[in-house]
């Protein structure tokens, strides 16, 4: 059995991504078939953020990574004089 | 072919389809409805592999057993390891 912080982050990861697959499948293709009337409407931002939030938090995360890329090879980097 | 080229080949031949589809040069004019769903496809289809990946993760964190045998097996060869690099001189 996995330790039962593991278990509670793994099965919070699943519902969290599960969550949000929903939230995401009902804004981008359920959505535009109900009328504009229709009360639903109101827990969905405007269309547009559909697109620019996604794109937007996979700039951040290729940020990040090259963030940390970059300070892990910083402090990897050897001294190029050798002691003789 | 290569498996890049396998896949760039098929990524080429859904973003032509969609371009096609989406940017209507061929000017078949489908309902407004399946415009607007159509646009942000691409977008929609790699947030959803994004949530995929990571209900996988988080399942197979959650349903990772632990191996007592084998932790108790490693842990007897690490210490015969140390004792035996110890007799021949090494360090710790």
């Amino acid at each position: 059995m996995a330790t039962a912080m593991d278990q509670l982050v793994g099965f919070g990861l699943v519902a969290f991504s599960l969550l949000l697959f929903v939230y995401y499948t009902i804004w981008i293709i359920i959505l535009p078939f109900i009328d504009s009337d229709h009360g639903i409407h109101k827990f969905f931002l405007p269309r547009e953020y559909s697109v620019t939030i996604p794109v937007i938090a996979g700039l951040l995360l290729v940020l990040f990574v090259g963030v940390f890329v970059v300070i892990v090879m910083w402090k990897n980097r050897k001294p190029a004089k050798k002691s003789d | 072919m290569t498996k890049l080229a396998q896949w760039l080949c098929g990524l080429a031949l859904l973003g032509t389809a969609w371009a096609t589809l989406a940017l209507d040069p061929l000017g078949l004019h489908l309902p407004l409805p399946c415009q607007q769903v159509l646009w942000p496809f691409p977008v929609y289809l790699l947030v959803a592999f994004g949530c995929y990946s990571l209900a996988t993760i988080g399942y197979r964190l959650a349903t990772f057993n632990d191996c007592e045998a084998a932790a108790k097996e490693l842990q007897e060869q690490i210490r015969e390891a140390r004792a035996d690099l110890s007799q021949r001189g090494l360090k710790f």
